[in-house]
């Protein structure tokens, strides 16, 4: 079994201008199966599947089909636990395009607060082997 | 899926150092088909840092804190992750007190830095609001390779 079933990314693409930005809202019900161990007396979204959730849109807004991979985040921060019933908006913008790398920021809001920020996420083309640094 | 991303730690020195191991499968619902073939998420790797990282908080303070993640300065991928690859994860605290912590680490595979992360900070809460002591100490007692508790 090579699926995943934990990294539901995101639920509904609400605005997509490939190569710009783009905006998604997720669900995160209380029958998600993390909650179970993360944490027993106080379920929270693990920070890092918000994070995946950031990538799988902002490989939506970077274009070119999608098929990127992350290679490096800077300056992300954790504002706001985000627990069962919460309705996430993320949205995603380039910054910035080079050779081999395409940058983009990342907002998640839940309840119109900011939950969680990237200021950058490094994606590249996933064709690109797996040389140099980010 | 049971979000425990280390299965045994390899070794530890109190508010300063950890090492711990993860070993991947096929058979685990943790893969994202990318390009020739499932991969780790980027994001899961770097929780395996931080879950490292929270247990030094824990096995440091008695298992009476642990590790929430605040803040990311910065976190490299150097390659893909792919089912069977055994991980290593060594988590080095640059400072800590009862209220945070800051932890560099990288994960590594047969040698091989695949991700490496620096400013991982962390709020230290009372892990008794988020789970029950006594799982916390069985846990800790697998993870350091016990056997059934009596």
């Amino acid at each position: 079994m090579t699926t995943s079933v934990l990294l539901p990314s995101f639920d509904r693409l609400v605005e997509l201008v490939p190569g710009e930005r783009a905006v998604a809202v997720r669900n995160v019900p209380g029958t998600l199966p993390v909650f179970a161990t993360h944490f027993p007396r106080h379920p929270v979204l693990p920070g890092v599947l918000l994070l995946e959730s950031m990538t799988a849109l902002a490989k939506a807004a970077a274009g070119d089909g999608g098929s990127w991979r992350l290679r490096a985040v800077r300056g992300v921060r954790f504002k706001h636990f985000v627990g069962p019933g919460d309705q996430v908006e993320i949205t995603v913008d380039v910054t910035g395009r080079g050779e081999r790398l395409t940058e983009l920021r990342a907002v998640a809001k839940a309840g119109g607060r900011v939950v969680a920020t990237a200021r950058t996420l490094a994606l590249e083309p996933v064709r690109d082997p797996w040389e140099g640094t980010a | 899926m049971r979000f425990h991303l280390i299965d045994r730690i390899e070794s530890w020195t109190p508010h300063r150092h950890i090492a711990a191991r993860k070993v991947t499968s096929v058979d685990e619902d943790l893969w994202q088909p990318v390009g020739a073939g499932p991969v780790l998420p980027f994001g899961l790797a770097l929780e395996a840092l931080c879950q490292s990282a929270t247990w030094l908080v824990m096995l440091s303070t008695d298992h009476r804190l642990r590790a929430a993640l605040l803040a990311v300065h910065e976190a490299t991928a150097h390659r893909e992750i792919v089912p069977g690859d055994v991980l290593r994860m060594d988590a080095t605290v640059e400072s800590m007190n009862d209220e945070a912590a800051l932890v560099d680490g990288t994960v590594t595979v047969d040698g091989e830095t695949v991700l490496e992360a620096r400013g991982i900070l962390c709020a230290l809460v009372a892990n008794e609001r988020l789970d029950d002591p006594a799982d916390t100490a069985r846990m800790a007692h697998q993870l350091q390779g016990g056997g059934p508790v009596r």
